[in-house]
């Protein structure tokens, strides 16, 4: 370098510098956002498969009842990180027997009612694929 | 001139860095960033649930919804138009014509029932509609009832011919029943219908049966949760996980379906033998095969003949198995011992 101010600034030594560390910085904040355990546990509410409600669990500050109606009239008991079928008119009661959800991946089901309860993982990384056994389960073929 | 290349080689560094580094993260984040396509529904009286990945992921669960919807319309014994239901009016007369599908899950039935020596009998029915567990009018029968009905059940009064797909019941008043081994063998439609629409990978889960399709995106194995059976009033939990590559599994678990009269509860794991809820200590028995029909059957009988009998029988058939008594005992077939796991201090491996 001349040293000469008058000398239109191109690039520099310190501008590779500078470009190395901004994207050590945006690889390393990348990383921590994509690693960070974000929990958002979602519950997704659906009747006969279509769905009424997605609540996010981890925004729910208290514990609330949530009124689906229908011949059976269920309610469901949501709460902070947790949710469950509080009430339903059915014979059975399985799904009021299934208790609290709390898990990415749980289940609980109305079989009556066609109405089932279920956990997400709003990230996507559900703590397992698949419950096996069930709680319930209605008439076989 | 010296100094442009040096500016060059220098931006190209940077670039390249960049790129390594974007490639590097893409990899490392892309099996979570694919989201698999998910879907609920209702058939064979039970809830269907599937995850299925890849871009076709939405055609292939429709596609699997109505292979088991087609499948409950050929096994169902309420279904009068099913193979099953005509079948069973057919008893005590002639063969009949049925589906290839249905003849190979009544093959299936009748191998299980063999090798069992009718702890799992496919013409339960004569028994289990007395009992009508999770129906509207579910009682206990009375042993008389019982009594009267038990000499219907014996599975070799059913006959299939899989090449001619026909099947005949030899006596009047016998009759089919597929519960124990159609939500398994519904997985093994769901698995052939994710093949057929070219899914990548994908779950599917028929009431407590559940089949494998694939390798699971990101690597690794899939992790399965196994239903704590104590679960319920507010401890919806597992006892313990199983990881798979492949493969189907079946709970037989005597919570999952009960009432009580004056009393006593009873269960929906009938023995053929007696007519009864099957008593021998057992709590759940989870069976994983190559097969989701017989790893549904295989659940029921191993369940029934109790923790040696049943495994022996899984032995035979060379299938993996998770037996847990009611004092929270728990015992694993060899060939499940590195994929499972306790997760809950309530139980403990036996021996």
């Amino acid at each position: 370098m001349s040293g000469r101010r008058e000398t239109v600034r191109t690039f520099q030594k310190q501008d590779l510098l500078l470009i190395v560390f901004a994207v050590l910085l945006a690889a390393a904040a990348f990383s921590w956002f994509q690693l960070q355990p974000s929990r958002g546990l979602v519950a997704v509410v659906e009747q006969e498969g279509n769905v009424l409600y997605r609540i996010d669990l981890d925004q729910q500050a208290q514990t609330e009842i949530l009124d689906l109606g229908g011949p059976y009239h269920v309610t469901l008991a949501v709460e902070p990180g947790a949710v469950a079928f509080q009430h339903s008119g059915c014979p059975d009661q399985t799904c009021v027997r299934v208790g609290k959800l709390t898990r990415a991946g749980q289940a609980a089901v109305c079989l009556p009612a066609r109405i089932s309860v279920r956990l997400e993982a709003a990230d996507g990384e559900q703590a397992f694929d698949a419950y096996t056994g069930a709680v319930q389960w209605g008439k076989g073929p | 001139m010296d100094k442009s290349k040096k500016i060059a080689s220098g931006l190209m560094v940077v670039l390249l860095l960049i790129i390594a580094t974007l490639v590097f993260l893409w990899k490392q984040t892309g099996a979570l960033q694919e989201e698999p396509f998910t879907s609920t529904s209702f058939a064979m009286g039970t809830y269907v649930q599937q995850t299925v990945y890849g871009e076709n992921g939405e055609q292939a669960a429709q596609e699997g919804d109505r292979a088991v919807q087609e499948l409950e319309n050929k096994i169902s014994w309420r279904v009068e138009s099913a193979d099953v239901a005509r079948l069973n009016a057919a008893a005590g007369t002639d063969w009949i014509d049925i589906a290839p599908e249905t003849a190979s899950i009544l093959q299936d039935a009748l191998d299980v029932a063999e090798r069992s020596n009718g702890a799992f009998d496919p013409t339960i029915l004569p028994i289990s509609s007395l009992w009508d567990f999770g129906g509207e009018n579910q009682h206990f029968p009375g042993d008389a009832e019982l009594q009267r009905f038990l000499p219907f059940v014996d599975y070799r009064n059913v006959r299939v011919d899989a090449e001619q797909s026909k099947a005949s019941i030899k006596i009047r008043g016998a009759a089919v029943d597929l519960g124990a081994i159609g939500k398994g063998a519904a997985c093994d439609q769901m698995v052939r219908a994710y093949q057929e629409a070219s899914a990548k990978a994908g779950v599917a889960a028929v009431g407590g049966s559940i089949g494998l399709y694939g390798t699971k995106p990101g690597g690794g194995a899939w992790r399965l949760a196994i239903r704590d059976p104590d679960s319920g009033n507010d401890k919806a939990v597992e006892m313990g996980t199983l990881d798979l590559k492949e493969g189907f599994i079946s709970t037989s678990g005597s919570y999952e379906k009960t009432f009580e009269e004056d009393g006593r509860t009873y269960h929906h794991l009938l023995d053929p033998k007696t007519g009864y809820p099957a008593d021998n200590g057992l709590v759940s028995v989870t069976v994983v095969y190559q097969n989701g029909a017989m790893s549904d059957a295989l659940s029921t009988a191993a369940f029934v003949l109790g923790l040696e009998q049943g495994r022996a029988l899984l032995e035979e058939y060379g299938a993996g198995g998770v037996f847990i008594d009611r004092d929270h005992r728990v015992t694993v077939t060899e060939n499940l011992k590195d994929a499972f796991q306790i997760v809950s201090d309530a139980y403990a491996l036996a021996e």
